[in-house]
């Protein structure tokens, strides 16, 4: 263990836990997550809405397409141009941001275009709007795991045998699976139906009916964005940032040529803990909360 | 390429480690886009992408230590540890969710108690929904899954590197391999699983024959390719 190692790997930490943040406001403005399936659901059962809808496929291949895209073009920027890594993961994930671009509207126009039987409309205001906002939030995802798969590849010590493109690939599909597994409960438990009693998981009969006024005026994404930011996005950084950051501490901090041993037991006193800890948190909640009122069956809580 | 006995070996190593995650994500919890509703219970996303994010997040582990050693046990016990750190930061911030933004307990619908803390659940089950959240079965299935997700991706590795020495190459082939055993086990799950008490984890030995047929056959095509780029 060396400062530098340390620091590189409380970097990479930072970087991962503000790529899954920006992962998650992304794919909660873009409506690229489970929850789509309400706000597609929504206009069948007559409720026409103003909220993006761009679910091309799920959050973690999506992920991996940016994150890909950006590292490859970084890597080679840098390996046959000389270019400065910065520089060069900047103009990457420009790129990728990019081919967001041209998924999400071409997304929006075909999902709301197959809806007209529905009477969903195609609103240019939101296009125009909302899809810049998208863009901004995959360049920084993008940018953020180039950079994470750079310091892998290059500075820290031992260096990653992989490629920078396959890390790439990797962190962008376990972005997506923790963004698609967090964030998305902030988003569809607690954003499209707010107006049911707080606790409740959503009743199959209210399926569809989501919330469509926002504090002022009708709801729109960017209105999502803002109420996702509070909870959701952080949480999902959090936990990408403790995978990142958890999984790399271990050998960094123990060598793994001399300490392997205490690399995979310090992982494995992580993963005891944590289980521990889930505990703790259904046993409290089970006693602050307590079951459903109204509850009829003949099983004592 | 000489096809001897190691590497009879190594194919029988890549069969198994297919064969790992075929049968660990059959204890991965998740719920799909219902359980991101806090309409049934598990984690909110689809099987093979839990199970991919997890596993390879493994597999980076797995790679890394082969960087430095080519002693099998610590590479596939460092791949498991790496997919069960993923596998269980995801699911406790989850929790958090459920627990302090959704507001609703951890409930199972598909028991009556919970078999390892013993906990009640009709009684937390909302209305019009089958469960929420993650209990603490769920919990630990899903980190056994991740376990055997990330050993088996790691088992997938170790022989490729062996055979053909390129990590690029040997890591694109795992994650091949990897899918392919973790969509065919998800057809089997279709959508939905709370983990090893819930009555479809029965039907893992279907998915185990057809992650062998395949992997057998992956196997043999990925050995007989030797150095690459």
């Amino acid at each position: 263990m060396d400062a530098l190692s340390m620091g590189l790997v409380a970097a990479m930490g930072a970087l991962a836990t503000v790529a899954g943040a920006s992962e998650d406001i992304e794919s909660d403005v873009g409506s690229q997550s489970n929850p789509n399936s309400q706000v597609q659901l929504a206009a069948q059962v007559g409720n026409p809405h103003r909220i993006y809808n761009k679910a091309i496929s799920g959050e973690p291949p999506a992920n991996a397409l940016w994150a890909t895209t950006a590292a490859v073009v970084a890597y080679t920027l840098i390996t046959k141009f000389a270019m400065p890594a910065l520089f060069a993961i900047a103009i990457g994930a420009s790129v990728a941001a990019l081919f967001n671009g041209v998924f999400s509207t071409s997304a929006y126009f075909g999902r709301n275009a197959s809806q007209r039987r529905f009477n969903q409309w195609i609103y240019l205001d939101i296009v125009r709007y909302t899809t810049t906002s998208i863009m901004a939030h995959a360049w920084i995802t993008a940018f953020c795991i180039t950079c994470i798969a750079y310091i892998q590849t290059q500075i820290l010590t031992p260096h990653h045998p992989f490629p920078m493109p396959v890390i790439a690939l990797i962190w962008g599909l376990t972005v997506g699976a923790i963004g698609s597994s967090v964030g998305d409960i902030h988003y569809g438990g607690e954003r499209e139906f707010q107006w049911r009693l707080f606790g409740q998981g959503l009743n199959t009969m209210l399926s569809g009916q989501i919330v469509r006024k926002a504090e002022a005026g009708l709801r729109n994404s960017i209105d999502n964005a803002w109420f996702c930011t509070k909870l959701g996005g952080p949480l999902t950084g959090l936990a990408f940032g403790l995978t990142v950051f958890l999984d790399n501490w271990r050998t960094t901090v123990f060598d793994p040529v001399t300490q392997a041993g205490l690399a995979i037991g310090m992982g494995l006193f992580f993963v005891i803990i944590m289980n521990l800890y889930n505990f703790y948190v259904e046993t409290s909640i089970r006693k602050k909360y307590g079951p459903y009122p109204g509850y009829k069956g003949d099983i004592a809580a | 390429m000489n096809f001897d006995a190691l590497t009879i070996v190594y194919i029988l190593e890549i069969v198994v480690g297919g064969l790992l995650v075929g049968v660990g994500v059959h204890f991965v919890p998740v719920g799909g886009a219902p359980a991101a509703m806090a309409q049934a219970t598990g984690v909110g996303t689809g099987t093979v992408q839990l199970a991919a994010g997890s596993g390879l997040t493994g597999l980076l582990a797995a790679g890394l230590m082969m960087s430095v050693t080519d002693n099998i046990w610590p590479i596939l016990a460092s791949g498991a540890v790496g997919a069960m750190i993923m596998m269980d930061t995801t699911m406790m911030a989850g929790g958090w969710i459920y627990a302090y933004a959704v507001g609703a307990p951890f409930a199972s619908a598909k028991v009556n108690y919970d078999p390892i803390t013993g906990y009640s659940q009709p009684p937390y089950v909302a209305p019009g929904t089958v469960g929420q959240g993650i209990p603490t079965v769920c919990y630990v299935s899903g980190t056994i899954g991740a376990f055997m997700g990330g050993l088996g991706g790691a088992m997938i590795y170790y022989p490729l590197m062996m055979t053909n020495h390129n990590p690029s190459l040997s890591a694109l082939f795992a994650i091949g391999i990897f899918l392919v055993n973790a969509v065919l086990a998800s057809w089997n799950i279709q959508g939905t699983i709370e983990g090893f008490h819930d009555p479809k984890f029965k039907r893992w030995p279907k998915a185990f024959r057809s992650c062998l047929v395949a992997t057998v056959i992956l196997a043999l095509v990925a050995v007989t390719i030797t150095g690459g780029a």
